[in-house]
């Protein structure tokens, strides 16, 4: 069965109309989704995110490479027949109450009135707005707002919701609502392709993420794959001998004494069984060895600064 | 279809939220009201024996004037005047659907769901007519209905001004859209559609212009416009002539029915066509 989700080699150039210099937003860009996977898209201003949603939803065209949805090509309107989406910065018409742009935008995805009216009062109450449902969106706060653009992309119960900071503007508990709704989503087979610049919010929703940088993946991978460092450990350990300590840094290692612990690096994870059997064979006690991992902050500014320093070094 | 549907509701829900559908019908029926009561007439077996317009009394003459006669001559020098206020109403109620269409934050939302471009900016397109054919039943129906009140003649003709009317809409629309769709600018839509319609008048003097023009290949210019471009003028002229029936003057009953529909009708088509490729093209 194809992905719900597919890019390869997504290229998008925009030449300016009078001349001058032209930008690639997208540089073959790879990319694919599988279906109950909640997938982060992260990256600098201008790395690409806002393009690659687009070409996925057939707004924007690509240079080159292509884009499906569910293996349909995402030029196909029947292709956003199984997608729901919340564009960043949405205006609903404000003249419409929550009940009727739920009721227009349901339609315009081919959903019977009859089984709207059943609907839209229960994905109102689950988006918080049931006692909303016939004021004007115009009366709506940016929150409320943003989840009634959240229960318009759910309602034609679609297989795919592609969300553009859908957290924006949402206050603490309301943030917390919407990343239970989406996992519920998720749980139930729906892949969620989330493009957002809260990195809390992407590492306590996302299982996958890719970080993009000037067009291109920079790192993709799950967020723990990441986020570890691979040479970084912790050890917390009493009757440590100096001379086991110096033979480790002769032989490659780093070892230091922090605040009542060990912080060390290793060549690989031979290297620090290695360390463990000399310390254990010395008559050390072992409390604890765990490794040491990044945020996924940590991650994304080493991945941005590694691209302006690369910047900076072509200049 | 139920996208299709959708979309077309959409427009008229839209109007009546922006005041534009309120607007356009009270307009409307302040110009009603008016000829209502500034229309008064006195009939006395089939002839008018005097008559009175804005209080002001008019010359009759001793025999007085066969009412018939009258009523035709009236509601078909009224369907012109109705022709540039039916048009001039409908472009400035509808300019305005295709650039708010294209505005960021609102194109995304209705680009996402499951219609083509094409068959969207179509929607956008019917419901614009179906505005205007709606104020146009109104306009047209009440001053058909006071004229049967005020004098008890019945001449359904004048009622068939409207489709004239409503088809030289549907040719402007078709510009403003494609206007719309290159500029999403309500302004630049209506100024350029407005202009459309004076220049295609003045185009009805084409042999004139033609002839005045020092070179050949600016006279075939100025024909070829006036082949290509809707024509506004004899549109009016057909409005006139479809009302007075075999009564109309000699001078206005002549004109090629066929090129001025068929032409007007294909610069239609051409205008819609373009605006649906620029659109199905566009990036957003």
């Amino acid at each position: 069965m194809a992905n719900p989700i597919e890019a390869q080699g997504l290229r998008k150039v925009y030449r300016p109309r009078f001349g001058g210099r032209t930008v690639a937003a997208l540089d073959g860009l790879d990319l694919a989704v599988e279906p109950g996977e909640v997938f982060g898209l992260l990256g600098p201003n201008g790395a690409g995110k806002t393009t690659t949603v687009k070409i996925l939803l057939g707004l924007t065209r690509p240079t080159s490479g292509t884009a499906r949805l569910f293996g349909r090509p995402a030029s196909d309107p029947e292709s956003r027949r199984r997608v729901g989406y919340l564009p960043e910065g949405h205006r609903f018409p404000g003249y419409l109450t929550a009940r009727q742009t739920l009721s227009l935008f349901g339609r315009m995805s081919g959903v019977d009135s009859g089984v709207l009216e059943r609907r839209i009062p229960a994905l109102l109450e689950r988006v918080r707005l049931a006692d909303w449902a016939d004021v004007r969106v115009k009366k709506f706060s940016k929150g409320m707002t943003q989840r009634l653009g959240l229960a318009a992309a759910l309602v034609h119960e679609p297989d795919v919701l592609l969300l553009d900071e859908p957290t924006d503007g949402v206050d603490p508990v309301g943030r917390r609502e919407i990343r239970d709704l989406l996992q519920a989503e998720a749980a139930q087979g729906r892949a969620i392709l989330l493009n957002s610049h809260l990195l809390s919010e992407v590492e306590r929703m996302c299982g996958r993420v890719a970080v993009l940088r000037s067009g291109r993946v920079a790192a993709q991978g799950r967020i723990e794959d990441l986020t570890a460092s691979g040479t970084r450990y912790r050890l917390v350990a009493t009757g440590v001998d100096e001379e086991v300590m110096a033979a480790y840094r002769d032989s490659g290692g780093s070892i230091e004494r922090v605040n009542g612990h060990f912080d060390l690096t290793a060549r690989d994870l031979d290297h620090v069984n290695a360390l463990v059997d000399r310390l254990r064979a010395s008559g050390a006690r072992l409390q604890e060895l765990s490794p040491v991992r990044s945020s996924l902050e940590d991650v994304f500014v080493g991945l941005v600064r590694g691209d302006e320093h690369e910047r900076a070094s072509v200049a | 279809m139920r996208a299709f549907a959708a979309s077309v509701e959409e427009v008229f829900r839209e109007a009546a939220a922006r005041w534009t559908l309120i607007a356009y019908f009270a307009l409307s029926s302040l110009f009603i009201l008016i000829f209502a009561c500034a229309v008064n007439l006195d009939i006395v077996n089939g002839a008018l024996a005097g008559a009175k317009l804005f209080g002001r009394a008019l010359e009759i003459g001793d025999s007085g004037l066969d009412v018939n006669r009258l009523v035709l001559g009236f509601e078909s020098g009224f369907s012109g005047f109705l022709y540039f206020l039916g048009t001039f109403l409908a472009l400035f109620a509808t300019a305005h659907l295709v650039p708010r269409l294209q505005e960021k934050g609102t194109i995304d939302l209705y680009l996402s769901r499951p219609i083509g471009r094409v068959p969207l900016l179509l929607s956008r397109y019917v419901g614009g007519l179906l505005l205007a054919a709606a104020n146009l039943v109104y306009l047209i129906g009440a001053m058909w209905l006071i004229v049967v009140w005020k004098t008890r003649v019945l001449h359904p003709r004048f009622l068939l001004s409207g489709a004239v009317i409503l088809f030289t809409i549907a040719a402007l629309l078709a510009f403003a859209f494609l206007v719309g769709v290159v500029t999403s600018s309500t302004g630049v839509s209506l100024m350029a559609t407005y202009a459309l319609f004076f220049f295609g008048a003045a185009l009805a003097t084409h042999d004139r212009i033609a002839a005045a023009v020092s070179t050949e290949l600016s006279a075939r210019i100025v024909q070829g416009l006036y082949w290509a471009l809707p024509k506004t003028a004899e549109l009016l002229q057909a409005t006139v002539v479809l009302v007075a029936g075999g009564n109309a003057p000699d001078r206005l009953a002549k004109f090629n029915a066929f090129g001025v529909f068929g032409s007007t009708a294909a610069f239609a088509v051409a205008a819609l066509a373009l605006a649906s490729w620029l659109f199905s093209r566009k990036d957003f």
